[in-house]
């Protein structure tokens, strides 16, 4: 079964927000679950490469967590279905 | 036990005597230091019932074991007297060289009792104490006053102050040192009231040796560099600004006094920008490498000013005031570091004072100099009336939003956003369930440092059910007393795999003493129940712990979701139904025997 390509709006904040040097990142890509988002935005936004995203695990370092329609997870089998909502953050929200 | 020297110095402000007073080396085994400590010789020096203004009330000053070791962001102080704010423990900790020269003096913490006769530096020196008429420094603020000291004593010297507005009383000043201030609950007030304008330490002793040298120095260096990894990006790239775009998404940032939980010109005050456009520089504490302290300057027409900045202060001067331009953000944080006082807690007051406004309730004084939401002008001239006790506003508001509210009326305890008369930090508990509760039962008041509950509910737990939540709110509390403890700074808590299994090893390495991680979180617990008991033995009832009627209702969490949420929360701590602390509880903690001198109750 072939995933048709979909748009996906990511929120960044925090260092995510500075590297990319924007607020949010569109996506058009074949996306099924958050692993999959994640690699996407790697190829979108190579800047977060190294500090925000693994490039090699195409998954999030340790200090950052997506948020997922007001959830927040750090588990790449989480499903996405088109209008999902994705804020990318820094795991460490309080301060 | 290594890592401590067994001593307290205790001085008498109103005789000038001073005194080593031994700690039973059980204090330090099951309590650690710092907060720990300072929350028992709290206990132990305090009468029942102790005025926060009388002489007998304690200023306690403690450092932990780890400090000295090489341990990265150990090098913290805990203070603990009784608050001006809440008549509760005021319990406060602050960073850098002071814990270091502190802990050099031969002591592991300083005991102030009395009433200088007239105002005084209390000046330690290794072993000697004595008193410095302060009249020359009166009026001077607390970077002014350290200076003048460091000149004069020595550059080794270091100095805690406070400014003006602890000379005035002011009932959430600040203690001032290095740059770094112990605002929450008011620790400066309680010094003011002592006539105490400063202490200033030289120590030039040895640390007190740790068990296994080697192996610290090895865990040290590891977690030196866990330290410099992406677990504190945040704090090191942007610092707790950061917190403030992405808290008003979430809708959870406190917008003009708690009526909404997003600012909609969040934009204009978040982090991100501000490191773009105005920062400074950014600097470190004493022994860290994380160095989450950055710096902004302000870009507008007037005289430049560089000033650091927290997210409690970027919320509290900002949306909580509904003020949208961040240069006066930076400038009203300047003035509460100019007076020493704590920012939260200001904000917070004069956000009251705002709604007071907007709703037509009359403040005293002109009317033309009332503050109002999103004007700037008027929120730098109120906390300059505040910093001062100037004029009949001023005097008011020093008073902090609960009493406020008790002198104004008409209602005006309704929109006082404060609990046990501590203002809220940073966090609206609307979606917030575990915070909810951690406001509502930390024994400082609201607090986000002591409980850190926020964790929970920024995680896959939020959703828990009520047992959970509630563990999940006292552990987090248990772990955040351990870090006040040894101490270590709570932004290093995510570069721990399994915090509580990996500090016992730390603390085993410096102490030699055999603890693991169970014991290790029943330190944690001790330290919490000993400044819940402190509480009790003020009056503390089961009323105290709750939120203000905003925050309870469609506007925040559920009144009855919070009572069973307290309650599942006293069921785990092993208290009654309405938060006593059972006799059996304490001999289960070990902490019986550490009371003997300090009975609870009237």
């Amino acid at each position: 079964m072939t995933v048709e390509a979909t748009r996906y709006a990511v929120e960044l904040y925090g260092l995510p927000a500075l590297l990319a040097g924007k607020r949010r990142i569109e996506i058009d890509a074949a996306v099924e679950t958050l692993g999959d988002l994640a690699r996407a935005l790697l190829q979108a936004c190579p800047q977060l490469a190294g500090p925000v995203i693994d490039p090699e695990l195409g998954w999030l370092q340790r200090g950052y967590v997506f948020v997922v329609n007001a959830r927040f997870t750090r588990e790449p089998t989480t499903p996405l279905s088109p209008g999902s909502e994705v804020l990318l953050v820094a795991a460490q929200a309080g301060g | 036990m290594n890592a401590v020297h067994g001593k307290a110095l205790v001085i008498d402000l109103s005789t000038g005597q001073a005194e080593p007073f031994p700690i039973p080396q059980e204090v330090s085994s099951l309590l650690l230091g710092g907060a720990g400590l300072a929350a028992w010789l709290l206990l132990h020096f305090a009468p029942p019932h102790v005025d926060p203004w009388a002489p007998e009330n304690p200023f306690v000053v403690a450092t932990g074991p780890f400090i000295g070791t090489g341990i990265t962001t150990s090098c913290k102080l805990a203070i603990a007297t009784t608050s001006p704010q809440t008549g509760f423990i005021a319990d406060s900790l602050t960073s850098s060289y002071l814990a270091l020269v502190l802990r050099r003096t031969g002591f592991d913490a300083l005991v102030v009792l009395g009433q200088a006769p007239r105002w005084s530096v209390l000046v330690v020196e290794n072993h000697r104490a004595y008193l410095r008429p302060a009249d020359d420094l009166l009026g001077h603020d607390p970077e002014a006053t350290a200076a003048a000291l460091r000149t004069e004593l020595g550059r080794d010297v270091r100095v805690a102050a406070i400014g003006r507005a602890g000379e005035r009383l002011v009932r959430y000043a600040a203690v001032v040192n290095d740059g770094r201030l112990a605002g929450r609950t008011g620790p400066g007030a309680v010094l003011g009231a002592k006539r105490l304008k400063a202490i200033a330490v030289r120590g030039t002793g040895r640390f007190p040796p740790v068990a296994d040298p080697a192996g610290v120095a090895a865990a040290a260096r590891r977690l030196a560099a866990r330290s410099l990894g992406p677990e504190t990006a945040k704090y090191r790239e942007l610092g707790t600004v950061a917190n403030l775009a992405f808290f008003s998404r979430l809708g959870v940032l406190p917008t003009r006094n708690f009526q909404t939980g997003s600012f909609p010109a969040a934009e204009a005050l978040a982090g991100e920008r501000l490191a773009l456009h105005q920062r400074a520089d950014r600097q470190a504490c004493a022994a860290c490498t994380v160095g989450c302290e950055h710096h902004f300057r302000t870009t507008d027409a007037g005289p430049e000013v560089t000033v650091r900045l927290e997210y409690e202060t970027l919320f509290a001067l900002g949306s909580l005031c509904g003020i949208e331009d961040p240069n006066v953000v930076l400038r009203a944080a300047a003035l509460c570091d100019h007076y020493g006082m704590d920012a939260i807690s200001a904000g917070g007051t004069i956000a009251w004072a705002m709604e007071c406004v907007e709703r037509g309730v009359p403040l005293p004084g002109d009317p033309a100099e009332w503050p109002r939401f999103g004007d700037g002008v008027s929120l730098l001239r109120t906390l300059e009336l505040i910093g001062e006790r100037r004029g009949p506003l001023g005097e008011l508001l020093a008073e902090g939003s609960r009493r406020a509210a008790e002198i104004v009326g008409q209602g005006s305890h309704e929109w006082a956003m404060h609990v046990k008369g501590l203002e809220l930090p940073g966090y609206h508990p609307k979606n917030l369930r575990a915070m909810a509760l951690g406001f509502a039962v930390t024994p400082r008041g609201a607090c986000h440092n002591r409980t850190s509950a926020y964790e929970v509910d920024f995680s896959e737990h939020a959703g828990d059910p009520v047992e959970q939540l509630a563990r999940a709110t006292a552990r987090s509390e248990d772990r955040s007393a351990v870090l006040d403890a040894l101490p270590i700074c709570k932004f290093l808590r995510h570069c721990f795999d399994d915090f509580f299994a990996e500090a016992a090893e730390l603390v085993r390495l410096v102490t030699g003493l055999p603890v693991d991680a169970d014991e290790l979180q029943r330190a944690g617990e001790r330290i919490v129940t000993l400044k819940k008991l402190f509480n009790l033995r003020q009056g503390w009832t089961r009323a105290d712990d709750t939120l203000p009627d905003r925050l309870l209702g469609p506007g925040g969490i559920d009144r009855a979701e919070l009572e069973t949420l307290i309650a599942a929360y006293y069921r785990i701590r092993g208290w009654t139904p309405d938060g006593q602390v059972p006799a059996t509880r304490l001999h289960e903690l070990g902490l019986a025997s550490l009371l003997v001198h300090a009975p609870i109750g009237s």
